[in-house]
């Protein structure tokens, strides 16, 4: 009987580990906006974000720069170039009753303008703004799939 | 079987090489004999001794020590050597006179008292134990060479005394005849 | 003598292999002084074994087995593979028909498994709603403020004030 369990055991162990990994992987949407007052057209995929921050905002224009989906792993940074000299950086941090905490860092040159760690459930974006950006103000909208 | 031999035995069903390498060093002369007594040639020979070892490595599973050891061992080494002779079998016996390539009923009715080399007389041996049943060639081996027991032939071979008693009797009747003129007499 | 004769030369093979027992061999003993075909028939056994047994001997008494364990190894290695799994066949000691009781339970398992772990593929909304959805913010540059709207769906950093206000970041 033991010859039959212990290898049994075995796989069964190997399964949960493997179902683990994948589950730890979370699906993240990036969307970086240039918000500004010139002009006021409104990327259509941005009508969810526009409609949120209206109230809060009175920009006219919210031009999409780049709309990316990572897969981010617990503990492995993900760097996505915003400008030039600005970068995002996203990094897993762990999941909790469902929502993923995600550290968030905005770096332009070697300064860390932003740090910040927030917590992303489906179905909620979470705006980060304020640093000027061409003629207009950034954006950066994180959403989890 | 003895204790020992049941734990070497035992190593060598899990996969121990070195417990293998065990029942070599205390069977591959034995195994070598019955392989030589049924192809009597050397290369050929060791080559089944080889075989017969790899065979026993993959299928000693099998062996529930319900019977000897050698007796299982002995049986795997004449199957193989059986074998490889029926193989061989299909090339006629070679002689270094392209002359003297007669059958040896050409050569015993025509020349009987004609005085062989030992090599030919080997050949002939070979081919004459060859045109014996598989079972009549075993028991005649086992018998010949090994000096076994008509009980240890039998359990080799799985089959009654009385069996063993008749395939020795008919195999060497046969043998005789064929080699006639040079068993009479004595050399 | 010739009634005697013909019972002994049916034993003869037995006798000649020591196989006979006491009476035989005492028959056979006192008949073979006066009997030259038996005797010649005892010789021709002699001499076959002497043909078929002597070269064997020769050749096992010098032989030294050049690299036969050598070639053994290498044999075994090159079968490895399918007898790897004979070898795992023999361990688990199971047979084609004894499979099945494997795989059901092995089955059984993981399907428990599998329901068990279900519900984690499914992601719920959260219904925390104590939980805030920012843990903390820091800035070396900037000042931050963070708007959380009621229906608690939109979350906003934002980084006013900052040193770089005033230059062209384009």
């Amino acid at each position: 009987m033991k010859r039959i369990l212990i290898p049994f055991v075995l796989v069964l162990i190997l399964s949960v580990l493997s179902i683990s990994a994948a589950l730890a992987q979370v699906e993240t949407r990036v969307r970086i906006i240039e918000a500004s007052n010139v002009g006021s057209n409104i990327d259509p995929s941005l009508r969810d974000i526009t409609d949120q921050v209206r109230s809060l905002f009175s920009f006219r224009s919210y031009r999409l720069l780049r709309d990316e989906t990572v897969s981010l792993r617990p503990n492995q940074p993900i760097m996505i170039p915003v400008h030039p000299r600005r970068s995002l950086e996203l990094t897993l941090i762990g999941e909790q009753r469902g929502s993923a905490e995600i550290r968030v860092k905005i770096k332009q040159d070697k300064t860390d303008i932003l740090n910040t760690q927030v917590r992303l459930t489906p179905g909620r974006t979470v705006s980060i703004g304020g640093p000027k950006h061409g003629q207009g103000t950034l954006l950066i909208a994180l959403s989890r799939l | 079987m003895d204790a020992h031999e049941l734990q070497v035995i035992s190593r060598c069903q899990r996969g121990d090489q070195e417990a293998l390498k065990e029942i070599f060093n205390q069977y591959h002369h034995r195994v070598y004999r019955i392989a030589y007594g049924v192809v009597r040639q050397r290369e050929e020979a060791l080559d089944i001794v080889q075989e017969v070892f790899i065979k026993l490595f993959r299928s000693i599973g099998q062996f529930k020590g319900k019977s000897q050891f050698y007796t299982y061992l002995y049986r795997m080494a004449m199957n193989t050597a059986i074998d490889h002779s029926r193989k061989m079998k299909k090339v006629p016996p070679s002689t270094s006179d392209e002359e003297e390539g007669l059958q040896l009923s050409d050569v015993a009715e025509r020349r009987p008292d004609r005085i062989l080399d030992q090599k030919e007389l080997e050949e002939k041996v070979k081919w004459a134990t060859d045109q014996l049943s598989p079972d009549q060639k075993a028991a005649l081996i086992y018998r010949e060479v090994e000096g076994l027991s008509y009980e240890e032939i039998a359990k080799a071979m799985g089959c009654s005394i009385g069996t063993v008693m008749s395939r020795l009797h008919y195999g060497r009747k046969k043998v005789q005849e064929l080699l006639k003129g040079y068993l009479e007499g004595g050399r | 003598m010739k009634r005697e004769c013909s019972s002994v030369s049916k034993l003869l093979d037995k006798y000649f292999d020591h196989e006979v027992t006491e009476g035989e061999k005492s028959l056979i003993d006192g008949h073979l002084p006066d009997c030259p075909a038996c005797r010649r028939t005892l010789q021709s056994m002699e001499n076959l074994r002497t043909l078929i047994k002597r070269p064997v001997e020769e050749a096992a008494e010098k032989e030294v087995f050049p690299w036969v364990w050598e070639k053994i190894e290498r044999g075994i290695r090159e079968t490895e593979k399918p007898a790897l799994w004979d070898f795992l066949r023999s361990w688990l000691n199971v047979t084609p028909l004894l499979r099945r009781k494997i795989w059901i339970p092995a089955l059984a398992a993981a399907a428990i498994l599998i329901l068990m772990i279900a519900p984690l593929l499914y992601v719920k909304i959260s219904s925390h709603p104590a939980l805030s959805v920012v843990e903390y913010v820091e800035s070396e540059t900037h000042n931050v403020m963070v708007y959380e709207l009621e229906n608690q769906k939109v979350t906003v950093i934002w980084l006013f004030n900052g040193l770089e206000e005033g230059a062209s970041t384009s």
